[in-house]
């Protein structure tokens, strides 16, 4: 940063006063370990000192001289602060399924390490049903993975995450969904985060019980937040409409032997959901043949053979062809299947 | 011994300043005495329900908080004072507020750097290019100087806010 002050006003100074520069004192002397912490969102780190020296400049006589005042120093005081970051959406689940995990984030947004109880509750109004609290519900991702995994904590109410000042950690809730919900229904679960040393009103102080033994003081967030989850009702149903069309060898529709019968199946997902690893399956009626290389996608030809492309027509254990879809929804549109048998 | 020698001439010197006045060396020295203390200003309502502020010690801040720095410069000699100035650097860790500095019978003055000083609103900004007026949130140190001559026993104040960062 350069700076340069106006030209007329310094100049005026300087013919006026005799300004002359003189050092003065400001300086900072970090008292805990926080030093190579990263930058702070509520400001600077609790245990700091902040120091401050005035000097003066003045004559007698001809005789200039200067003096300095005591260097004054104000600490730092811990402010308390928490906030709790819901999944950003909600999380798709089945009726009845189990073990469906909530990401939160806890961050500590005081400028001093502290230690934060959990709780979580399921009972929120204006949702459509109660998400059920597993057996433990509450993980710490102890190995910052985002994802919960065995090598996770158990938060049994007594292991609080502590965290330095703007760390964070991400929180697993761990629920079942009852079994008789609607597609669309959503289920909310929240988790709530308190500052151990305390909470309340902002600006309630607590003395000796900030880093250093100063006073650690609420802030804007109450040192206390909430995080509210969603559980989101995705059902998904799959239908198929198969429709046919018969061709004999006198370009007639009649189904005479050696004519050919040309299937169409159309298939389509609806609901809010996604079918994973839609597979059609269609067995070859009995006595028709099936038509080699008859089979197309969505009006591409596939090969009849086990290969890369989605179709196969296999022999065993009864002659059929399979066709693999991979994942449905509704928005995705129809899939249309086609395949042709002869009359024996 | 050589070294004890020093140690004690070291003492000596020290007690010079201490005793300011008294055995000063030059007629200017020790003249003026600084004291600068840190404060906060804390609202209190009293029995009729009416709200004043109040200026307390600042022992712990917490951010955000606004302190008042308070200089006050004695003399202490028989003889006034001339060309008194006070500097004092906005503390590490901590913003200057706007238009707080204060100090009857001075002139004020600010810099980015220690070194360039103008009034408020005169100072510039380099940035990628381009000058711009220096913001009084960027101000780093202040000075105030003072028009009149400080008389034996008299006292000169100097004050400024600034919140912690």
């Amino acid at each position: 940063m350069e700076a340069r002050p106006g030209l007329e006003d310094s100049e005026e100074f300087i013919n006026v006063f005799s300004v002359r520069v003189s050092a003065t004192a400001g300086s900072i002397a970090l008292v805990c370990a926080l030093a190579s912490a990263p930058a702070h969102a509520v400001g600077v780190a609790a245990g700091t000192s902040i120091n401050s020296t005035a000097s003066v400049d003045y004559s007698v006589g001809s005789v200039a001289a200067t003096a300095a005042s005591p260097t004054v120093s104000v600490t730092v005081a811990e402010i308390l602060d928490v906030v709790v970051t819901a999944p950003a959406a909600a999380v798709p689940v089945a009726p009845g399924s189990t073990a469906q995990v909530l990401r939160y984030r806890l961050t500590n947004t005081g400028n001093g390490p502290e230690a934060f109880s959990l709780v979580l509750d399921n009972a929120i109004a204006g949702d459509n049903f109660d998400p059920v609290a597993a057996t433990p519900s509450i993980y710490l991702d102890t190995d910052a993975s985002g994802t919960l995994t065995a090598a996770d904590t158990i938060y049994n109410g007594s292991n609080d995450p502590v965290l330095a000042a703007d760390a964070f950690i991400n929180v697993f809730i761990v629920n079942d969904m009852p079994a008789p919900l609607v597609d669309g229904n959503i289920g909310r679960s929240s988790l709530a985060a308190q500052a151990r040393t305390g909470f309340g009103a902002p600006g309630t102080p607590f003395a000796n019980m900030g880093v250093g033994n100063t006073y650690a003081v609420v802030g804007n967030t109450g040192a206390a937040a909430t995080g509210v989850g969603e559980y989101l009702v995705a059902g998904v149903t799959v239908s198929a409409v198969k429709t046919q069309a018969v061709l004999d060898q006198f370009a007639t529709d009649r189904p005479l032997p050696g004519a050919r019968i040309t299937y169409t199946i159309v298939v389509s997902a609806t609901g809010t959901g996604s079918a994973l690893n839609t597979v059609f399956n269609d067995d070859i009626p009995a006595n028709t043949a099936y038509v080699a290389g008859s089979m197309r996608l969505n009006s591409i030809a596939i090969s009849d053979g086990a290969d890369a492309d989605a179709g196969v027509y296999e022999t065993t254990p009864v002659p059929r062809v399979r066709v693999a879809l991979g994942t449905l929804t509704q928005a995705g549109g129809s899939q249309t299947i086609e395949f042709a048998v002869t009359i024996n | 011994m050589n070294t004890g020698k020093n140690v004690l001439g070291l003492i000596a010197l020290a007690a010079y300043f201490a005793s300011p006045g008294a055995f000063a060396q030059s007629p200017a020295d020790g003249c003026i005495t600084l004291t600068s203390i840190a404060e906060i200003e804390q609202q209190v309502v009293n029995e009729k329900g009416e709200k004043s502020s109040k200026l307390v010690p600042a022992s712990t801040v917490v951010p955000g908080v606004e302190v008042i720095w308070t200089v006050t410069a004695n003399n202490v000699c028989k003889k006034p004072s001339d060309k008194v100035t006070i500097n004092n650097a906005v503390p590490a860790h901590m913003t200057y507020v706007a238009n707080s500095a204060t100090g009857p019978g001075s002139d004020i003055v600010y810099s980015l750097d220690g070194k360039t000083f103008g009034a408020d609103g005169q100072l510039t900004v380099s940035e990628n290019g381009a000058t711009r007026k220096a913001r009084a949130d960027e101000y780093k140190h202040i000075r105030w100087v003072f028009r009149d001559s400080l008389q034996p026993g008299a006292t000169a104040f100097a004050r400024f806010r600034a919140v912690l960062n």
